[in-house]
């Protein structure tokens, strides 16, 4: 799908490259009778919008869902008409999943491609690598994935006023759950992550909550990333006397780490509490692996809300029946959806409207159950869903068993300078 | 002492799967002398071929079986149709096996796809020995590991082709000298070589998450065993080296965090270099 993707985008923009050659050889015919403004006027010229995804790298399994909710977003506002009359065309730029590429893919489409704004980047690492960026070239940012919130320190890749966070964090993602998970399996907790900043502040921020509620920690471990093997954490964890595994590890470490903690036996003695295994990574886990643990987010395929069903309809349609969706590419739909309401709102495309416009919009038609931008900090309020892995699961559709949910839950405010 | 056992029994487990992974290499490496970067791709395509077979509904050992054969016709191709013409320019090797390595990672992507796949693990639960919980199908791979090794040894000093072989890398021009068929001989080894990592890949798939990149895991752990182990020194050379670079993590750990023990294995790996630059097993 990635090189499809790529390979029209490519079309269209040397297609258009042409348009503009043709357009340009015209003006200059014309220009004796018409001023140069009037060319702005043209309706059916389209609103460019640059994509940064992962798809190549370590992370390819998450960029297929990151890209394809964009896309079907952008189908459906197309269908309506567009926006203002212009319809939105597609600018992708592979991010390799590294930090590095993000910055010049970010470049690139801004510099080159003069895109009107941006959607995407993967992980915190690369959203910090575009933070700079967007702050210097002045453009938005609307980034999707479930993340570790804004802290002052890791500005501009956060706090960033030009940055949009439309997935949750964790007072969204986990503290709303803690009290449950608590009670009923008991107060110690044993933290893996991968080693970077995600897991690590989602931690921190979890241990507030911790506090308050009378938890403890009893073990932190962060594993540096492609760590085949977890004889040591293991042990570690077994001697540790912890209730439940709060786990953060990411991408095919967490496979891995999952499959040797369930071939060590430990699954019946620990409860299992993921913040990052969806959709896309259960699946890779299969039933024996992943049953009985539990995971918490904002969406998930199998929620109940109405506007749902008819979402996953069509992104079937379009992707294809076995296609996955989750949590960032929902976020990827949402974003898509409530910048174009956020332009028709301001009348125009600039920067300054855009980020004007997009704080307070709200999004009825989201796929968790609406969903709303705050201006003061750029966070969006979302549901949050805690689900159990059902044992002996088939597919996405009876992989999850939905434990407790939220409507509209506010994060705390974001620990920058307020309001961006 | 419950400490002790279940890290006795841990830092086994950890050497002896990471002697399986590293094998292929010690002996393309170490016996033909081919800086072999490519080793990453047989172990990610033997891990494919295990999964799609078992997918296709082959038992797990047939299909363990399958994918060594398929990657060792892999590796002959390539050796027949490249590697063949520059054996006597190493560095060249590395950046062909190299190229390889990225083809066939963009091949699997392009045939597979990039979703995790998982091969369900044919030997589900564990054996209870009190305070320690070893994972049957661990400690399976474990042995398998000790016999393939085993079986090598026996192939390397009591057969006519050991000697051949052991010929071979003491000194090439006298054994060609003497009639041996070096470019079979070569051609054959790499084709084991190959097929030793086919085979490893199927059987740690059950272990790890099978995708494009699961080879890259133990690509540079796989080249610090076999250099630290010394080159050339196919079985104990592959055992001391998987323990130094693996088993030995292990024990790090107890004292200190996992990114510190890492770190920590592959600095000592660097100075065991300096001063053993043929390996640990080759006091020069």
């Amino acid at each position: 799908m990635s090189s499809g993707t790529k390979k029209r985008t490519t079309v269209v923009s040397r297609r258009s490259a042409l348009k503009g050659m043709a357009a340009g050889t015209g003006v200059v015919a014309a220009s004796m009778a018409a001023p140069a403004f009037i060319r702005h006027l043209n309706a059916a010229e389209p609103i460019r919008v640059g994509i940064i995804s992962p798809l190549t790298g370590a992370w390819t399994v998450y960029g297929k869902a990151h890209i394809a909710g964009f896309e079907l977003a952008v189908d459906e506002i197309n269908a309506a008409g567009g926006v203002l009359g212009r319809n939105i065309e597609l600018v992708v730029g592979d991010s390799k999943t590294e930090p590095r590429i993000v910055v010049e893919q970010a470049n690139r489409l801004i510099r080159q491609e003069r895109v009107d704004f941006l959607a995407g980047t993967f992980s915190s690492a690369e959203r910090n690598a575009a933070g700079p960026v967007v702050k210097a070239a002045n453009k938005v940012l609307l980034y999707p994935t479930f993340y570790e919130g804004q802290e002052k320190e890791y500005y501009p890749g956060v706090c960033n006023k030009n940055i949009f966070m439309f997935g949750p964090e964790p007072t969204q993602q986990v503290w709303p759950h803690m009290e449950y998970m608590l009670n009923k399996f008991g107060k110690k907790l044993f933290m893996i992550g991968s080693d970077y900043a995600w897991p690590r502040v989602t931690n921190l921020v979890t241990k507030r909550k911790l506090d308050e509620l009378g938890g403890q920690v009893v073990g932190e471990v962060y594993i540096p990333f492609g760590t085949p093997q977890y004889e040591s954490v293991l042990r570690d964890i077994r001697g540790s006397g912890a209730n439940i595994i709060f786990h953060s590890l990411t991408g095919s470490d967490t496979v891995n780490f999952r499959q040797q903690f369930a071939a060590a036996g430990m699954k019946d003695d620990f409860t299992f509490w993921t913040v990052d295994d969806e959709e896309v990574v259960t699946t890779g886990l299969g039933p024996d692996v992943s049953s009985g643990g539990y995971v918490s987010f904002d969406y998930f395929m199998s929620i109940k809300h109405p506007n749902n069903g008819p979402f996953l309809e069509r992104f079937k349609k379009k992707f294809g029946q076995d296609a996955l969706m989750n949590t960032v590419g929902v976020a990827m739909y949402n974003a898509a959806h409530m910048a174009a309401k956020a332009i028709e709102k301001a009348g125009e495309v600039s920067t300054d409207s855009l980020r004007d416009a997009l704080g307070e919009i709200t999004f009825d038609g989201a796929p968790q159950g609406p969903v709303q931008m705050r201006s003061r900090d750029h966070q969006i309020v979302v549901p949050s869903y805690l689900m159990k892995v059902r044992e002996n699961w088939t597919s996405v559709n009876d992989m999850f068993e939905e434990v407790q949910s939220f409507e509209a839950v506010e994060p705390l405010d974001a620990r920058c300078d307020l309001p961006l | 002492m419950e400490t002790a056992v279940s890290v006795v029994v841990d830092a086994t487990l950890i050497t002896l799967i990471l002697a399986l992974a590293a094998f292929g290499l010690a002996i393309i490496y170490g016996l033909v002398g081919v800086i072999n970067m490519g080793h990453g791709a047989f172990l990610t395509l033997g891990a494919y071929l295990t999964w799609a077979a078992t997918t296709a509904g082959v038992p797990f050992v047939p299909a363990v079986l399958l994918a060594a054969l398929g990657v060792g016709l892999v590796g002959l191709a390539l050796e027949h149709l490249i590697i063949r013409h520059f054996y006597d320019r190493p560095f060249d090797t590395l950046l062909l096996t190299w190229a390889f390595f990225l083809v066939m990672t963009e091949i699997i992507k392009i045939v597979f796809g990039t979703d995790f796949r998982n091969v369900a693990s044919p030997l589900a639960g564990a054996i209870d020995l009190g305070t320690v919980k070893i994972p049957i199908y661990r400690a399976t791979i474990a042995l398998v590991s000790l016999a393939l090794i085993g079986g090598t040894a026996f192939v390397f000093y009591r057969t006519t082709l050991g000697i051949k072989i052991r010929a071979l890398i003491q000194n090439r021009e006298v054994a060609s000298l003497l009639g041996l068929d070096i470019a079979l001989m070569y051609k054959l080894v790499f084709g084991v070589g190959a097929c030793a990592a086919g085979l490893a890949g199927g059987l740690i798939s059950p272990m790890l998450s099978v995708d494009p990149y699961i080879g890259n895991v133990f690509l540079v752990r796989s080249f610090f065993v076999v250099i630290v182990g010394g080159v050339g020194q196919l079985l104990g050379g592959t055992l001391i080296g998987s323990f130094f670079i693996g088993g030995s993590e292990t024990l790090f750990a107890l004292f200190s965090k996992q990114v510190f023990a890492q770190t920590v294995v592959f600095l000592l790996a660097i100075i065991v270099l300096r001063f053993r630059p043929a390996g640990l097993l080759r006091a020069r």
